[in-house]
């Protein structure tokens, strides 16, 4: 143990990334003029550091983007949500006209089965979806 | 990117406008490949997660505290990605040869071909390296000495203390150290 107060691993990483104060740091250079155990660790640690210089983790050619592939994605959820709320609104209104009964009964049936048509088409998106989820997870 | 423009960019897309993230997308675009590659260890399901985690910050963006900085709260869904890809069946830690993978530096034009090649094999040893100790260690040897992050952005990323960022450092550098050994790297 130092005299200057021991170095714990913690500070010894703080110290080879330049993140201990001022005063912490002359702390531990006390500490590793005085045990050359602790000076060897420090250089193990250095060696390690350089080694990372050489390296970049970038494929090489990597000059393509993936902003197409995302772009399709976060457009598509746009698109999807503004139908939806179409959608949505054109249901309601339907079933308020059908409710009121202010239509015949050749535009009920005819819009009644239209709406059941673009659910059952919405149900079985959902479970499409719910499946590639699935087979995801 | 500055943060202001960062911040005017969102709130455009929170707005419904997705044209404004593809800035953000080109501006993270190369850190977040780094950081993908070294954890999935091919460029393949790298770019897989990255894309997926760019819908996923987009499909988040109302959630996101505008005070704070974008950087490491993309890094950290980024990071999630990567992990539930390794996590799940889709996709293990598998490495492709070098030439497809990495890129060194610029080289010295003065290193002459048998530099090159000790510079090729000290890389590839460290890559070994790295893909013997676990997932935590990789990603914390990543953020720290590829992304550059100081300490406090590597906390915010992985969820822990600055303190458990150290620790962590410490035992994944160590845990890095004991491999290169085994794969007879001799110490400084």
């Amino acid at each position: 143990m130092s005299a200057s107060g021991p170095v714990s691993d913690q500070d010894l990483m703080r110290y080879l990334d330049g993140e201990l104060p001022p005063a912490e740091r002359a702390r531990v250079d006390v500490a590793l003029d005085e045990s050359g155990e602790l000076r060897e660790q420090l250089e193990t640690f250095r060696s390690l550091r350089a080694g990372f210089h050489d390296l970049t983790f970038s494929p090489a050619g990597s000059d393509r983007s993936v902003w197409d592939r995302v772009a399709a994605r976060v457009f598509r959820s746009s698109a999807r949500l503004f139908i939806g709320i179409g959608v949505g609104l054109w249901l309601a209104y339907a079933a308020y006209e059908l409710s009121t009964g202010r239509i015949d009964a050749w535009t009920r049936v005819t819009v009644g089965g239209f709406a059941i048509a673009v659910l059952v088409l919405f149900a079985l998106v959902i479970r499409d979806r719910y499946r590639t989820w699935s087979d995801d997870v | 990117m500055q943060p202001e423009l960062e911040r005017e960019l969102i709130r455009k897309c929170r707005a419904g406008d997705p044209r404004f993230y593809e800035p953000l997308v080109r501006a993270y675009e190369p850190a977040g490949l780094r950081l993908s590659i070294a954890m999935m260890g091919n460029a393949e399901d790298a770019e897989d997660a990255l894309q997926e985690a760019f819908v996923k910050t987009y499909d988040s963006l109302h959630r996101f505290d505008l005070r704070k900085p974008f950087g490491p709260w993309f890094f950290q869904i980024l990071r999630n990605q990567c992990r539930d890809m390794l996590r799940s069946r889709k996709a293990k830690f598998r490495v492709e040869s070098l030439d497809e993978r990495l890129e060194s530096r610029p080289a010295d034009p003065e290193d002459g071909p048998e530099r090159a090649r000790q510079r090729n094999a000290a890389r590839e040893l460290l890559w070994a390296g790295l893909e013997r100790i676990g997932d935590e260690h990789r990603e914390v040897l990543v953020l720290k000495e590829l992304q550059g992050f100081r300490y406090a952005e590597i906390a915010q990323i992985l969820e822990i203390p600055e303190g458990t960022v150290a620790s962590r450092l410490f035992h994944a550098r160590q845990a890095l150290q004991t491999a290169l050994e085994e794969l007879g790297v001799e110490g400084p």
